[in-house]
């Protein structure tokens, strides 16, 4: 396999394991109103990574889903972002976006998280989905970019400073 | 040899423990998986500070595997305690609920004292190594984020000259 084609198989697996990470999520609320025991695997899974409090999550088939509602937002923008790379980046360019974008993206959720953490406010679910959809967005951008990079340049030589 | 990369270990180890203390203490893990890519970005950091030579994504992406594999084991320890607290909570509250049913379940007390809300080795493993992987992609995000953030930048020919003017007009 060539370079080219590894690129490509990596984009086609992200993509793959971005749809299927989503597919769990939705799942397992589906799972436990049919009273299905797997759902406790799944949502056990996710626990690690969110807090999974009923009151800050989106409810499917009347059962919250495995993630709180930023979570779910960061990887549904992580979702579209992972679609629109090939087309805004391609696929061999391993640049990372620049400080600043990545700055402006983050500041909506850097100062929700803190305001909700330190109780100035409480965020309702649809605003917290879409401050965290935001940021969710350029992480892609990182992500592919970076193990594009371990992939290409791999034991490559340094460079070193003065 | 002197231009080879900084080790990796105390960066992953420092920043994986951090991520991994975190994300694992009861009321300051409101932050999901947030604490696990700031944990990741920290040993970026580490890193690009002690690095003499520029680093690129993939190095980010392999310390932030490392680190988040590093906060997994952390975080597991310190939910072992928690798994005890949780289990004598859970007891309390449904032996306090068992007095105003009307009707419990066949069997439950058998079913708390057996442990029911415990975690048998073989689950805990199982978490450990799927946390262990989930953290370990939420690392490799971390880590690249953190070097495009940290890395020092090569010097390009025309800056460095300009460094150079500014130098001798300071002089």
């Amino acid at each position: 396999m060539n370079k080219k084609h590894k690129v490509y198989f990596l984009y086609v697996l992200i993509l793959t394991g971005v749809i299927a990470w989503l597919g769990v999520i939705f799942l397992a609320p589906y799972l436990k109103s049919q009273s299905l025991s797997l759902n406790i695997f799944i949502y056990s899974v996710f626990s690690p990574i969110c807090h999974q409090t009923p009151s800050r999550s989106f409810f499917f088939y009347g059962q919250p889903l495995a993630v709180c509602g930023r979570c779910l937002g960061i990887y549904s923008g992580f979702f579209l972002g992972t679609l629109l790379y090939p087309f805004l980046k391609g696929f061999s360019n391993t640049d990372l976006p620049k400080t600043r974008i990545f700055v402006i993206f983050s500041i909506p959720i850097v100062i929700d998280t803190m305001g909700n953490f330190l109780h100035l406010w409480l965020t309702p679910n649809v605003p917290r989905f879409f401050i965290g959809f935001l940021w969710g967005l350029i992480l892609p951008f990182y992500f592919i970019a970076g193990i594009t990079d371990l992939l290409l340049n791999a034991g490559q030589p340094k460079e070193k400073f003065d | 040899m002197d231009n080879q990369k900084p080790s990796m270990l105390a960066p992953a180890l420092i920043g994986g423990v951090v991520a991994g203390i975190l994300s694992g203490v009861p009321l300051l893990n409101c932050l999901c998986c947030l604490w696990i890519i700031g944990g990741t970005m920290l040993s970026a950091y580490l890193l690009s500070k002690n690095s003499s030579v520029a680093l690129s994504s993939g190095d980010g992406a392999i310390v932030g595997v490392f680190a988040g594999i590093v906060a997994a084991v952390v975080q597991a320890i310190i939910n072992i305690p928690l798994y005890a607290l949780n289990r004598e909570f859970i007891y309390k509250f449904v032996e306090k609920f068992s007095e105003y049913a009307e009707e419990m379940p066949s069997g439950w007390e058998s079913w708390l004292e057996k442990g029911g809300v415990g975690v048998s080795p073989v689950a805990f493993m199982l978490n450990l190594v799927i946390s262990a992987v989930i953290f370990a992609a939420l690392g490799a995000l971390g880590g690249i984020i953190g070097i495009s953030l940290f890395r020092k930048k090569t010097p390009s020919p025309v800056q460095g000259e300009k460094d150079v003017s500014q130098d001798a007009s300071d002089r």
